[in-house]
């Protein structure tokens, strides 16, 4: 097998040569211990919130209509009940959602007219983002006192779901994290095969019988393998440094995997379309580096405007770290993510489509 | 011998590499400019010229690198716009640039080349075995190859080329940038490959394409130039030859009788420089003996190929 022989000498020059390892390695690992270590992050939210209005009262339907849905960094989308409400949160559509319960208008008049007044709301949220979360409750605090005029704190009736598991920033930001790890994918491969197109390996290679095909398979293959590696390494990582996992392991690589293959792709593409490493490694970083912040590798999508998150759910990235997210620390199934993994295998065919075209087209000119 | 070798070009049996009017232009500039060679099977060829000449162009055209603009070509009767994967079974190139895996060591490198060729392994082993012998790098085998000298890389260069004894061998510049040393071991294998393959080699070193080819073509400007074997070219385009004579002894009688036969003779000092169209050096030193003259050493300047380049092109071959 040509490409096997092909791959198998890719691997050899790429795991012998320990510098070039070390940095594919332990360069995320030391983003991860920065991130796990430094916690930090200013938000401009835009938190997608449920309400389910118990009150049915015309107090209450002001506060949602008005009240909340005044407040920019809100979404607001009502519920019937909440059984559907606590589905989206699990999905991730919700970041929140808030049971406005019976005699909450009564409680608001009273408290309007001086009377004493227990207002409660209970607020079921994503424990998982923490930074999230912490400023929902504040938010959803400071609206209805001003609609209520009052002075003192309102009850929030909290509800986190996942209570069992402590959830810490590093389960939050491990994910991205990793994706931020293959991403990294992007410049490896395109050096790996831009090395040898520099150096001549790849004209020398092709006066021999090998195929385009050969070409190819020989270099994902190795790239395949180094993927493998990364995430299996950057899972024990995470795990090391306090991350839960709390659904399926497996579910968790196969989104992993699937983003090792897109940026091993739009390597392979930059790759065919430069001539020197010179050129490649910038239009990598170029990929790379916003692909990382616009993916919500260290910092939540909801922060950003929406156009900005349009654009980043045109790419793999952004998919894979919310479906991982999903996983690891929310337990949601195959179900739950499906889209997200059809996203991704839609990506990494066309991604791998596009390069071997391209590389077909370099070969002889 | 396979069926579906070229026969729209007209193929000559004993032809191992066949061009016709192959021409290659890189963005209007013309490397390689409507080449007619023919190359016997087992014949070593050397392509001779400067830098720029077009000798790597031509050599990529015929591993199947690139692709012709214009005229077409066959290596052992397969056409190279059409059958590609044909030839590149056959052929063996050791290019320009030294380009092995710096990372694998030598039998790690010739596996590569070998597997992709498919050879089994027991073949591949045998025949490392014996490249690594011949060449000189059997003690080193295991090592990797980034820490070798620039003449071991060089060898090991050319070794995966001949890893799959391929019927046609490409070398392009096989001594470029070695020391007079690892040149001289790099020359003496090549010369035990003759006969064994067909060699296309190229080079800017005369000396290198005097002391091993069959035949030379002289390139230039993607031209060739001039064609023959050594001598053929350097008596081509040499009208006189030189010879130095020290003796003692030499009397007027036969300087004048000299003088008589030859057009120039120049005596100082007891060294004699005939020059002529024709020069027999027997007959010259048979002549100063009966005369009486004691001659200590005489020889017949030969002609270099730079003599041959500088002749035609009007230029040193050497930039």
């Amino acid at each position: 097998m040509r490409f096997l022989e092909l791959a198998s000498r890719n691997l050899k020059e790429t795991y012998r040569d320990p510098l070039a390892l070390g940095f594919l390695l332990a360069f995320p690992l030391l983003f991860m211990l920065l991130f796990g270590v430094v916690v930090g992050g200013e938000a401009t939210p835009n938190f997608p919130i449920g309400i389910i209005d118990n009150d049915h009262t015309q107090v209450s339907q002001v506060f949602v209509n008005e009240a909340l849905a005044e407040v920019d960094a809100f979404e607001v989308s009502t519920y019937d009940d909440a059984t559907k409400a606590m589905k989206d949160l699990k999905f991730g559509d919700l970041k929140a959602y808030i049971v406005i319960p019976q005699g909450f208008g009564q409680q608001v008049i009273q408290s309007g007219q001086g009377d004493e007044a227990n207002i409660t709301l209970n607020i079921t949220y994503d424990e998982s983002d923490i930074m999230v979360s912490e400023q929902i409750i504040s938010m959803i605090n400071a609206v209805t006192r001003s609609f209520a005029n009052i002075e003192i704190p309102i009850t929030i009736d909290s509800n986190p779901i996942h209570i069992e598991t402590e959830i810490t920033y590093i389960d939050f930001i491990a994910p991205g994290i990793i994706i931020f790890g293959l991403l990294i994918l992007i410049p490896t491969s395109a050096r790996i095969m831009i090395h040898d197109k520099e150096k001549g390996m790849l004209s020398r290679l092709l006066t021999t019988p090998a195929r385009p095909v050969d070409f190819i398979s020989g270099y994902s293959l190795c790239l395949i393998a180094i993927a493998i590696v990364q995430i299996i390494i950057f899972i024990a990582a995470a795990w090391g440094f306090g991350m839960d996992i709390v659904g399926s392991l497996w579910l968790a690589f196969l989104i992993f995997f699937l983003a090792g293959l897109c940026s091993i792709g739009i390597g392979m593409v930059v790759a065919s379309l430069t001539k020197t490493e010179n050129q490649a490694e910038p239009l990598c970083w170029i990929f790379a580096m916003p692909l990382a912040i616009l993916s919500g590798c260290w910092f939540s999508l909801e922060i950003m405007p929406s156009y900005i998150r349009n654009i980043a759910y045109a790419f793999p990235f952004a998919h894979a770290i919310d479906a991982s997210r999903g996983v690891l620390i929310r337990g949601v199934g195959l179900e739950a993510i499906s889209g997200d993994l059809l996203f991704l295998v839609g990506w990494a065919v066309g991604i791998f489509a596009i390069g071997v075209i391209l590389f077909r087209r370099s070969m002889r000119s | 011998m396979p069926s579906d070798r070229a026969e729209s070009v007209k193929v000559s049996s004993d032809l191992a590499i066949q061009t016709s009017n192959m021409t290659k232009i890189f963005n209007g500039l013309v490397a390689v400019d409507g080449i007619d060679l023919n190359i016997k099977k087992g014949e070593l060829f050397a392509l001779l010229g400067p830098n720029g000449a077009g000798k790597t162009t031509t050599i990529n055209m015929l591993c199947c690198l690139l692709k012709p603009t214009g005229g077409t070509a066959t290596v052992m009767g397969y056409d190279i716009n059409r059958q590609p994967f044909k030839i590149k079974e056959i052929i063996g190139v050791s290019p320009q640039e030294t380009v092995i895996s710096e990372h694998l060591n030598c039998w790690e490198n010739l596996a590569l080349i070998g597997k992709i060729h498919s050879i089994k392994a027991g073949e591949l082993k045998i025949r490392s075995q014996q490249l690594l012998e011949t060449m000189g790098l059997g003690d080193r085998a295991k090592d990797q190859a980034r820490k070798f000298s620039g003449g071991m890389k060089r060898r090991l260069n050319i070794m995966m080329a001949l890893i799959h004894k391929p019927e046609v061998l490409f070398l392009d510049e096989p001594t470029l940038g070695l020391d007079p040393q690892a040149r001289r071991a790099i020359w003496e294998y090549i010369v035990r490959l003759k006969r064994e393959t067909t060699i296309l080699l190229t080079t800017h070193y005369m000396d290198e394409a005097d002391f091993l080819a069959d035949r030379i073509g002289i390139m230039d400007k993607g031209k060739i130039v001039a064609l023959g074997t050594s001598t053929e070219l350097k008596i081509s385009v040499l009208e006189k030859h030189t010879m130095i004579i020290y003796a003692w002894n030499l009397t007027q009688r036969v300087i004048s009788e000299m003088r008589s036969k030859y057009d120039e003779v120049e005596v100082t000092n007891g060294t004699m420089i005939i020059t002529d169209k024709r020069l027999d050096f027997k007959e010259i030193v048979d002549l100063l003996h009966s005369s009486g003259a004691v001659v200590r050493s005489a020889y017949i300047k030969e002609p270099t190929l730079d003599d041959v380049f500088l002749h035609i092109t009007g230029k040193e071959l050497r930039e």
